[in-house]
């Protein structure tokens, strides 16, 4: 055998000729030995980052929240199948009136009656896959950052799969995809293989969501800046927040309808709370100097940054408890990365 | 095994998982190794650790503060004797700070954890897990492996098993004897025993430390319990180059004390403990093997599959879990950690996971979950660093036991001594490689000496490394 490494060695403690820690000595010691205090590191659940640990409980609040039977559930449900029946009810009277006037009409009334129904169902359905798919998401993003901080392969091969799989119908993920397959085969380690998940198919869909949140925020600004009249640019904030947050959760593979919006708001709410409206790489001196500065040259202008700040805030909040992914490739961006341009307003004139 | 006799015990196996479902439906947990791989201070120290409250941050249920209270039940069977935790806590922790002697006999014992989880209403809901542990002399285990082997097949493997190279010094009186048999001579009495003692002899002296060997089946050569010299263990295997057995000669004397050893010694011992495990952990001391050699090694790694190979492995569902219970969760794991510094630990881990590829990825195909962990259910050292002749080791701190040598030192048992083992290679497939067996330690580029239980404070658990993984891997998802 070729003899590379150190030969095994023991030393006695009570060996006069060794020095142990800090004891008595001799003057050239023939070995030392330092006592280690550092723990045996025992494999615990590896830690998930500050950023990721807020975006969890925010998608916790809303997106994946586990619905518990609370006596308000009880009581709401009591209360819609009442409703359910007066409608019912009404309906059942409303097409007997018309039978009685005249049988046309009441086939009519019916075949209406038939419509609402189809539609209402096919509307609950919808709704209903809505919600699962987004809670799907969330899941996916907790699973997927628990399978990277792990180091899981077994685990993030599946996961990854699934994330490839929230995209099919997108063909211009066709090479992503394609990239994705090749890299569950190939790569060895579960977290390399979830971060070259993340940069083949959800960096481009980034892009496309810091475009959108840009033109949502320089909408706004403009908007407010010439509005005549607040609750004027009120609404039109609120439309456009609204309009930004669904764009962005269909760009990640969402479908929000009605109830699935609901939650996402929730979510979103519950991450500007914990994040305190800041997001990592923005600073609150940012958005003060750039609200006074411009407020300064005019308060319509200074109102008009201020709402672009916030939308972009909603957007990058948005954009956090949608993404499939925990951002680990590239950092979440800031207020001041995807709408340059309120701060540089400020600052030019 | 003929079709009747398969039926028959699967019956009686499934007759036994339904008695157990309905007395409570505890938790099996097998604790399997070989002699000598730590099964008796595993069991005690997770006895002790959960009883007596030790850290064990990483189990998640210990570390949220749910365990309510755990103790010690009487055990469901009441044929088997109990396990002597007390007296095992008594010779780690006590004055004396000695192992556990050989375990000779089965013996069982019933672990209840109080809990609570949070409720489907958000209160707290108590709860209680058993969790039933067996113990058992570990050269039984082998047995498993014969189960499906028939005399002629044995016969023809241990024999080429003990005229290989490396086994050649140990076996050479017996290969000499066995020569001179002839299997279709006269069936005496006087040449059986005298065969099974050689025999014995050569599979006694093929597992002391210094060969370290693994495959020496059947277990109850080395570990005879209360069958010593009975006809179920006066056979031996004869060299039958594919002849037909003849009755009344020595080879059909033979085959009869080989089945009847199936029967009455393996299939009952297999069939009342290992048949219906839900959990198992496989623990594997990998350190002597490595001390010996490359074909020690081998040989470690030819046993553990073999006797993978008798269990049953699989994703329990409920149904399932009455009938015919599944393994689901099995735990690898490379005992004694403690001896080797934790920057090592990784690559010993990978040499288990090299070792025990075959049974892991067998263990997959049926869907059971797998881990493999270094530990150490005592941790008998602390850690330090070695500055000597310009170089600067990761070295443990320890007793060694009284006659472990190392480096030409000889150690008597009380002296406290700072040892660098050497290092593991990289790449695992490195340590596998060769035919040797029992080598000289300048051969080797390391020496792990076995050190006496550490000094601890009266009452309170032994030091451990990763017991809490383990236990969280095996039994977490039972408390969460």
């Amino acid at each position: 055998m070729i003899d590379k490494s150190p030969r095994p060695r023991a030393f006695r403690l009570d060996d006069h000729r060794v020095a142990v820690d800090d004891g008595p000595s001799p003057l050239a010691p023939m070995a030392t030995i330092m006592t280690q205090r550092d723990p045996t590191p025992v494999e615990r659940d590896a830690p998930l980052d500050v950023v990721e640990r807020e975006v969890e409980a925010a998608q916790r609040a809303g997106l994946a929240k586990r619905r518990r039977f609370k006596l308000a559930t009880i009581a709401w449900v009591g209360f819609g199948g009442l409703v359910s029946l007066a409608v019912g009810l009404w309906i059942d009277s409303l097409i007997e009136a018309l039978f009685a006037r005249a049988q046309s009409l009441g086939a009519i009334a019916i075949a209406f009656a038939v419509l609402l129904v189809v539609g209402a169902v096919g509307l609950l359905a919808r709704e209903f896959v809505a919600v699962a798919r987004q809670r799907r998401i969330a899941e996916l993003h907790a699973a997927l950052a628990r399978a990277r901080a792990d180091d899981d392969r077994d685990a993030a091969r599946g996961l990854v799969a699934r994330l490839a799989a929230l995209y099919l119908h997108r063909p211009e993920t066709a090479r992503a995809r394609a990239e994705v397959e090749e890299a569950r085969r190939a790569v060895v380690d579960g977290r390399d293989l979830v971060d070259v998940a993340e940069r083949a198919l959800l960096l481009p869909i980034d892009r496309k969501v810091r475009a959108e949140i840009a033109i949502a925020a320089r909408r706004v600004s403009m908007v407010t800046a010439v509005s005549p009249r607040a609750i004027l640019d009120l609404l039109f904030v609120a439309a456009q927040v609204v309009r930004l947050t669904r764009r962005i959760a269909e760009l990640y593979g969402g479908r929000p309808g009605l109830f699935g919006f609901f939650a996402l708001l929730r979510s979103i709410g519950a991450h500007l709370a914990i994040t305190g409206g800041m997001a990592v790489g923005d600073s609150l001196v940012q958005q003060v100097v750039g609200h006074g500065v411009a407020s300064r040259i005019s308060a319509r202008l200074g109102e008009g940054v201020l709402n672009g700040l916030l939308t972009a805030r909603v957007g990058l909040s948005a954009m956090a408890v949608c993404r499939p992914a925990p951002f680990e490739v590239d950092k979440p961006p800031g207020v001041a990365e995807v709408a340059p341009f309120l701060f540089r307003k400020s600052k030019t004139e | 095994m003929s079709l009747f006799t398969n039926l028959a015990f699967e019956a009686g196996v499934v007759a036994r998982s339904l008695a157990d479902y309905f007395n409570g439906g505890a938790l099996r947990l097998g604790v399997t190794g070989l002699s000598r791989a730590g099964k008796t201070v595993f069991i005690t120290a997770l006895v002790d650790n959960l009883v007596n409250g030790g850290k064990l941050p990483v189990l998640r249920a210990a570390a949220e503060g749910r365990i309510a209270r755990v103790h010690l039940e009487p055990q469901p069977d009441d044929a088997v004797p109990r396990f002597p935790y007390e007296e095992h806590v008594a010779a780690i922790a006590g004055p004396e700070r000695r192992w556990p002697v050989s375990t000779r006999r089965v013996s069982q014992l019933r672990v209840t954890i109080e809990f609570e989880r949070v409720g489907a209403w958000g209160g707290a809901r108590a709860q209680s897990l058993n969790l039933d542990i067996v113990d058992y002399p570990g050269e039984w285990l082998l047995d498993l492996a014969l189960l499906d082997k028939s005399y002629g097949e044995w016969s023809r493997e241990t024999i080429a098993a003990a005229r290989a190279k490396s086994r050649a010094p140990v076996a050479c009186e017996w290969n000499g004897f066995v020569a001179g048999l002839d299997p279709a001579a006269r069936a005496e009495e006087a040449t059986a025993v005298k065969a099974a003692e050689l025999f014995a002899a050569y599979l006694r002296q093929a597992r002391d430390a210094t060969y370290a060997l693994s495959t020496l089946p059947p277990g109850r050569f080395l570990s005879p319990g209360d069958l010593e010299g009975s006809p179920a263990l006066t056979f031996a295997p004869l060299p039958l180059d594919g002849a037909e057995i003849a009755a009344g000669s020595l080879a059909a004397m033979m085959e009869r004390r080989y089945e009847a050893y199936k029967t009455h010694v393996a299939r009952p011992f297999f069939r009342d403990h290992f048949a219906r495990l839900d959990r198992q952990i496989v623990l594997v001391d990998l350190l002597s093997a490595l001390n010996s050699g490359p074909a020690a090694l081998s040989d470690l790694e030819t046993a553990l599959d073999a006797v993978m190979h008798a269990f049953r492995a699989g994703r329990a569902s409920r149904l399932g879990a009455i009938f015919r219970p599944r393994i689901d969760r099995i735990l690898f794991a490379a005992t004694k950690a403690d001896h080797l510094h934790h920057a090592d630990h990784d690559r010993l881990e990978a040499a288990l996971k090299l070792m025990t590829g075959r049974a892991i990825a067998r263990a997959e195909g049926f869907g059971a979950a797998i881990d493999v962990v270094a530990l150490a259910a005592v941790r008998a050292t602390r850690e330090a660093e070695i500055r000597h002749g310009g170089e600067s080791l990761p070295a443990i701190v320890g007793t060694p036991e009284a006659g472990e040598r190392i480096d030409g030192q000889v150690f008597d048992g009380a002296a406290e001594a700072a040892v660098f083992p050497g290092r593991l290679p990289d790449d695992p497939a490195a340590a596998l490689a060769g035919e040797a067996l029992a080598l000289p330690e300048a051969d080797n580029d390391w020496r792990f000496v076995r050190f006496r239980p550490p000094i601890t404070r009266a009452g309170a658990p032994p030091p451990h490394i990763r017991l809490d993984r383990a236990l969280q891997f095996l039994i977490g998802d039972r408390l969460a």
